[in-house]
């Protein structure tokens, strides 16, 4: 028996260190980039770092401000462009960013991504607030239905991004969740890989039809009305709204979208519909390099209206 | 739990370890232990249908008693009835009470009368068809004495949820499995190691070869109408390793991890694909079943000693039924029927055990007689796993239609040139272990470094190329 156990464990162990090279070799799993918490409780990168995307056919980077992309070659005329992964974007090479195809459609404008996976609508606003020092002449924020839901303690609490207490009346910034843990993860690739390969809260198949009832609900209707209006109304109040632009997803829900018109905002709406083609990838929801250059077309057109 | 999940990466160390703590001088213990945990493996899918598992083995274990209790003809036969009809009252109230009334009620529509029977909201349990077939052996067994009733119960709810092979077999006969269960089991070093293996080269068939080629077989089989004739013959091929990885690959793991618990599980399969002919791939495809209806159902009903009519009829009862068995769908029971049109010319040619010895014996390669024989059979294979596969009998016979075509004979639409690469590599591995009990239970022979080498090559295969984990194929069943 010990000499059997002996054989295992030797086994395991040289089959996980030759795993690690082999995981790290064909970038079987995405490099990931280092968190930080700036001074204004703004969740953002460790600024220039660069790594591999899953399949290492391409690569991310994280420039000096602690952003993804490349920063524009001068802040004059800026625009800044705020989301969440999808304006992120590791997905897709640097040239596929909506930042490089708005230049390509502005070439008078200079256009900054702030983005990082998780952003809620009011995470935006803070970052906007935060990078107000670059003095830009516009913002667009890129939003779904999401990112008004998980603005929103009271009505999908989350720990680790920056949230409203709409009761309280107060700013909860996000908190780092298990970074030890997520450092060992990131760093361990194989181990990164198994984690990926079997998720340990993988929704049960109720679960899975649950999400897709309340996705369906929320075409028709909208769930949490009262509190995703007070929201809009609350942006609204406490922040400047003048030359900021809310662009929304395809298929982002009606009830939201008027809303915000109604209260002031500067509204773009995409549309996926009028392309044959898909925005997105196969087995991912995010945009392709084809989808960002349709919707930053779609977003230069509306744009210039506003500017002529 | 599914043998490729981290639940099962998790249990099965502990159980082995509790296992061998306890020791081989407490075989009632290790056999409670084999209990628990199986009941523990099954509950985990749905604990409602432990209650089933229990219930058939209670009633099993007590008739087995009755039956040793009395010589009475009448009564004997009484008991081996109830034993049969409680165990495929339940296989056939959860797996085909719903087929049974939708034909009905299509049968009554094709004549112009409407039926009204509803169907049930009823949920198959996982692996029913395996633990009753092997229940019901130990009844037969016991019957036909050929076996002496267990007086331990918990060695026979040990033996009838053993968790390695409890939900997708191999389906073992209670002579066999039974025993194993009251005698000492000492740790022996060459069985786990031997054990180990086949787990690695079954855990490498389904997660390497089943899962890739289910992603292109599914693809192909679901939007068949827009594949010429090639693909579509592709989309077969690729059912055939997925199907083959799958279940073979399940068997391998069972039997690889019975063998660490100290116990010899049949085998399951032998290189069914490198058959001559259609009698000898049945030799070697889901061995544990075929002989199961060879020894329950082909001979009590006279097998082949009867004239041609009787040959006829048992070929295309077993056939049939061994096709029903798989599923409540019409597709299954053309599957078996088609086998049997494959398999009576040679029973009644009497040609259908010229092809028993090993193929290519002694030699690297076939000739082009046995390559041709062998080329024939899978090719004839495939045709009948086409209905298999299919939805229902239509979609199977519109497959069939788009691959015989002159679109045959166009370049394929799908070309998963990494998959193709793996699945020779598969290939080449087997036939070259085409003589042992699993492709690669010759490994042994290789110097230490060589060999284990090779264990880390498979390996890496499986974190490289692991498809998208698929629910093993004949769970279902």
């Amino acid at each position: 028996m010990k000499t059997f156990l002996k054989n295992i464990v030797l086994l395991l162990i040289i089959a996980v260190i030759v795993g690690e090279v082999v995981v790290r070799v064909t970038h079987a799993m995405s490099d990931i980039p280092q968190r930080t918490i700036d001074e204004y409780g703004i969740q953002k990168y460790y600024p220039n770092q660069d790594g591999y995307w899953k399949g290492g056919e391409h690569k991310w980077m994280i420039n000096r401000l602690g952003w993804p992309g490349e920063l524009p070659k001068s802040f004059d005329n800026l625009v800044l462009v705020i989301g969440d992964s999808y304006i992120e974007n590791f997905m897709n090479p640097n040239e596929c960013h909506q930042s490089v195809f708005l230049k390509q459609h502005m070439p008078n404008y200079n256009f900054m991504e702030a983005a990082r996976s998780g952003v809620s609508l009011i995470e935006a606003m803070e970052i906007n607030k935060q990078l107000d020092s670059l003095q830009p002449s516009h913002t667009l924020i890129y939003v779904n239905d999401y990112d008004f839901f998980e603005s929103i303690v009271e009505v999908k609490p989350m720990s680790d991004i920056t949230q409203i207490s709409l009761k309280k009346n107060e700013i909860i910034h996000g908190k780092m969740k298990a970074p030890f843990f997520k450092k060992i993860l990131y760093n361990w690739k194989l181990l990164y890989y198994f984690y990926n390969r079997f998720p340990l809260n993988k929704p049960s198949k109720e679960e899975k039809e649950t999400i897709l009832t309340e996705e369906a609900n929320n075409k028709v209707g909208l769930e949490s009305k009262d509190e995703v209006f007070k929201l809009i109304d609350y942006i609204k109040k406490s922040y400047n709204i003048e030359f900021l632009t809310l662009v929304f997803h395809p298929e982002s829900n009606p009830i939201i979208v008027e809303k915000c018109k109604s209260a002031g905002f500067n509204v773009i709406t995409l549309d996926s519909s009028v392309d044959s083609k898909s925005w997105s990838f196969d087995h991912d929801s995010h945009w392709t390099c084809y989808g960002h250059e349709r919707a930053a077309g779609q977003v230069a057109n509306a744009l210039k209206i506003v500017y002529r | 739990m599914l043998f490729n999940s981290l639940e099962f990466f998790v249990f099965l160390p502990i159980v082995f370890a509790l296992y061998w703590l306890i020791g081989s001088k407490y075989i009632k213990a290790q056999n409670l232990l084999i209990a628990i945990s199986s009941y523990v493996f099954y509950g985990w899918w749905d604990w409602r249908f432990l209650s089933l598992i229990l219930f058939s083995s209670l009633v099993d274990y007590s008739i087995g008693n009755a039956l040793g209790k009395t010589d009475q003809k009448n009564k004997r036969k009484a008991l081996l009835w109830m034993s049969i009809g409680v165990n495929l009252g339940f296989l056939g109230f959860f797996k085909y009470y719903n087929f049974f009334i939708d034909s009905l009620v299509h049968s009554f529509t094709f004549f112009g009368q409407e039926l009204s029977i509803n169907t049930l909201n009823i949920i198959l349990p996982v692996g029913i068809s395996f633990y009753t077939f092997q229940t019901l052996s130990y009844t037969i067994d016991v019957y036909n004495k050929k076996l002496e009733p267990t007086k331990n119960f918990v060695g026979f709810m040990a033996f009838v949820s053993f968790f390695p092979q409890l939900v997708a077999g191999p389906i073992e006969r209670a002579t066999n499995l039974l025993p194993q269960f009251s005698v000492k089991r000492s740790f022996n070093y060459t069985k786990a190691v031997d054990g180990l293996r086949q787990v690695l080269w079954g855990l490498f068939k389904k997660v390497v070869i089943a899962d890739n080629c289910a992603k292109y077989a599914n693809m192909i089989f679901n939007n068949h109408t827009e594949y010429n004739g090639s693909t579509l013959l592709l989309g077969a091929f690729f059912f055939a390793f997925q199907i083959y990885g799958d279940f073979s690959g399940y068997s391998d793991i069972a039997i690889g991890i019975a063998r660490l618990f100290g116990f010899d599980l049949k085998r399951n399969f032998a290189f069914p694909y490198f058959s001559r002919d259609i009698a000898e791939f049945w030799r070697r495809w889901h061995i544990s079943l075929s002989t199961w209806f060879r020894d329950y159902l082909y001979i009590p009903l006279g097998g082949s000693r009867g004239g041609t009519k009787m040959k006829v009829r048992n070929t295309f009862i077993i056939f049939i039924v061994s096709g029903f068995w798989h599923g409540a769908n019409w597709t299954f029971i053309v599957w078996g029927a088609l086998n049997a049109l494959y398999f009576l010319p040679l029973l009644l040619a009497n040609k259908n055990r010229i092809n028993t010895n090993l193929v290519a014996e002694g030699n690297y390669l076939p000739n082009l007689k046995e390559l041709g024989q062998m080329g024939l059979t899978f090719f004839i294979t495939l045709i009948a796993w086409v209905f298999f596969r299919a939805d229902n009998v239509s979609h199977a016979f519109s497959y069939l239609q788009g691959t015989f075509n002159g679109s045959l004979f166009t370049w394929v639409e799908v070309f998963p040139s990494t998959i193709l690469i793996l699945l020779a590599f598969f290939l080449v591995i087997e036939w070259l272990g085409r003589s042992y009990e699993y492709a690669i239970e010759n490994v042994d022979v290789m110097k230490k470094p060589v060999r284990w080498s090779f264990y880390i090559l498979l390996i890496v295969l499986m974190f490289a190329f692991t498809g998208e984990e698929q629910q093993f194929i004949y769970f279902q069943f």
